[in-house]
C-alpha cells in the first residue's frame, strides 16, 4: 500500500499540488528606493491531504504598505492626489510622490481532487481587500494525462474576478459628479477579469521536461486608477485631470519553460514569456532560476528575470501632450520600460519535518527605481 | 508579432527527444527543486505580487491568484 502511494505521488509531480501535510509561515519585506515605498507581508499556508485524492490548501497573507506614488499634482496646493478645480497656473504643476498607507488581506482557498484516471480536478476561491478595493475571484482547473506513464499532461484553468474599485470624492475624481458635495461620499466602480490557460507538459527523460502554454484574459470596466493623475492643454489652459484608460482589455500570450536536472545535485530551468494586449503593450519575459543541492539538508537557488515592454497607446509621461485625447494616461507603468531582477534564496532542513528559508532579492527598472526585498520562514510537514 | 511566436515554438520544440519515463524513474524529476522558487509557492506569488504591481503584463503563471488595487 505504501508503493502504490509512493507511485501515485510520483506519478502526480507535474501536477499543480504537492501532496503532502503541511503548515508555512513567512515574512516578506519589501524596500522602493529606501522607504519611498514599503511592505511587510506576513503570509501563512496550511496544505492537508485527505487520503490520496483530495488536497486542500489554505493561504492567507497581511500586507501593510506604506510610501509614495509618482504623479502630477497642484503644488500650489501641496502634494495631494485631489483634482483642482479649472486651469491652473503652469508654474504649479509638479510631478511627483504622493503619499498613501493601506492594508489588504488576501485569503485563498483550493481544494484539488484526483479523480480514478489520477487525472485532478481544482477549484480554488480568493478573497482580497483594500480601503479602497475588494476583490472576489473564482478559478477552476483540470488536469489530464495523456498517456499511462504520466509522462504527458495537458491542463485547463479558468477564473472569473469581480473588482470593487471605491472613489473618494475629496479626490474630485469625474466619477463623483453630479453626487459630490459631501467630501466622505465615495462611488463604487467595478472591472470584472476572465482569466484563461491552457497548457501542455511533456517529461523528456529521467531529468528533463518542458511546459508551454498559451494564455487570454479578458478585463471590462474600471481599468483606470483613481489617484493617477495627467496633464491636458499644458500650452493653453493647463489643468490637471484623472486619467483614463480604456474600458476594456485583451490579453493574450505563450508561456515555455525547460526544467533539467544537469545531475542529482544541480538543477536549471528557464522561462520566457510572450505578451501582447489590446492597449498595444508587447513584453517579452526571460527567468531563469539554478539550485544546488549541496547535501540532504541545504539547498541553495539563484533567480534572474529579465524584462522589457513597449508603452501603450495612450500612455504619455510628457505633461505637454495630452489635449482632448479620450484616453489618456502617465502612468509609468503603462510605459515602456525594461526591468532586472535577481535573488538568492537557501532552504536548510533541520529534520524530516521541520527546514526554514531565507531569500534575499534586488529589483530594477531602468532609469526609474530600484528595491530591495527578503523574504524569512519555516515549513513544519506532518 | 505572429512569425516570432512561431521561431520560438520552432525553437523551443526542436532537438527535443523524449524517452518514456517510467514512474520509478520520476525521482530527480519530482524533486521541489524542478519548480520556479524550489516549490515555495509563497515566494513565488511574493516576487510575482511585485511583477504585477510595477509592470503591466500579466498572465502565463496560472489563472489563480486574486485581485489587488495596486495596479
Amino acid at each position: 500500500m505504501q508503493l502504490r502511494y509512493s507511485i501515485i505521488a510520483i506519478s502526480a509531480l507535474v501536477s499543480f499540488a504537492n501532496a503532502q501535510n503541511y503548515v508555512s509561515v513567512q515574512y516578506m519585506d519589501y524596500d522602493e528606493d529606501s522607504v519611498r515605498t514599503t511592505v511587510h507581508s506576513p503570509h501563512l499556508e496550511l496544505n492537508l491531504d485527505f487520503g490520496a485524492d483530495y488536497t486542500l490548501n489554505i493561504s492567507g497573507v497581511i500586507d501593510s504598505l506604506s510610501g509614495a506614488s509618482p504623479t502630477y499634482y497642484d503644488s500650489s496646493s501641496g502634494a495631494s492626489a485631489k483634482i483642482p478645480k479649472g486651469s491652473i497656473l503652469s508654474s504649479d504643476i509638479a510631478y511627483g510622490d504622493i503619499p498613501y498607507s493601506d492594508r489588504r488581506k488576501d485569503l485563498s482557498v483550493a481544494l484539488t481532487k484526483r479523480l480514478k484516471s489520477r487525472d485532478e480536478l481544482s477549484v480554488g476561491y480568493n478573497y482580497s481587500t483594500e480601503s479602497d478595493y475588494i476583490s472576489n475571484e473564482l478559478s477552476l482547473g483540470y488536469l489530464h494525462y495523456l498517456d499511462k506513464s504520466k509522462n504527458r499532461s495537458i491542463d485547463f484553468g479558468l477564473s472569473y474576478q469581480k473588482n470593487k474599485i471605491k472613489i473618494g470624492c475629496y479626490l474630485g475624481n469625474s466619477e463623483c459628479d453630479g453626487v459630490s458635495g459631501a467630501s466622505s461620499k465615495v462611488v463604487n466602480e467595478y472591472s470584472y477579469v476572465l482569466n484563461t490557460q491552457i497548457g501542455f507538459t511533456q517529461i523528456l527523460d529521467k531529468n528533463s521536461l518542458i511546459k508551454a502554454s498559451l494564455f487570454y484574459i479578458n478585463e471590462h470596466g474600471y481599468l483606470s486608477n483613481p489617484y493617477m493623475r495627467i496633464v491636458r492643454d499644458y500650452n493653453t489652459n493647463p489643468r490637471i485631470t484623472e486619467e483614463r484608460k480604456p474600458d476594456t482589455r485583451h490579453s493574450y500570450g505563450l508561456g515555455l519553460e525547460y526544467d533539467r536536472a544537469i545531475n542529482s545535485k544541480f538543477t536549471t530551468l528557464f522561462s520566457y514569456r510572450l505578451f501582447h494586449d489590446s492597449w498595444d503593450i508587447t513584453s517579452h519575459t526571460f527567468e531563469t532560476q539554478l539550485f544546488y543541492d549541496f547535501n540532504s539538508k541545504l539547498r541553495l537557488g539563484v533567480n534572474l528575470r529579465a524584462y522589457h515592454q513597449s508603452k501603450a497607446k495612450f500612455f504619455s509621461g510628457k505633461k505637454d501632450y495630452f489635449t482632448n485625447e479620450k484616453y489618456a494616461s502617465s502612468d509609468r507603468r503603462v510605459g515602456k520600460l525594461s526591468s532586472y531582477s535577481a535573488n538568492l534564496s537557501a532552504e536548510y532542513k533541520i529534520n524530516s519535518k521541520f527546514s526554514i528559508n531565507g531569500a534575499v532579492g534586488y529589483y530594477k527598472q531602468v532609469d526609474y527605481f530600484h528595491s530591495n526585498f527578503y523574504n524569512i520562514g519555516f515549513k513544519y510537514r506532518f | 508579432m505572429r512569425v516570432m511566436f512561431l521561431i520560438i515554438v520552432a525553437l523551443f520544440f526542436s532537438g527535443c527527444s523524449i524517452k518514456e519515463v517510467k514512474p520509478w524513474q520520476k525521482e530527480i524529476l519530482a524533486k521541489e527543486s524542478m519548480q520556479f522558487s524550489g516549490g515555495d509557492g509563497n515566494l513565488r506569488k511574493f516576487v510575482n505580487h511585485i511583477y504585477f504591481s510595477k509592470e503591466a503584463s500579466k498572465g502565463g503563471s496560472g489563472v489563480a491568484g486574486g485581485g489587488c488595487g495596486c495596479n
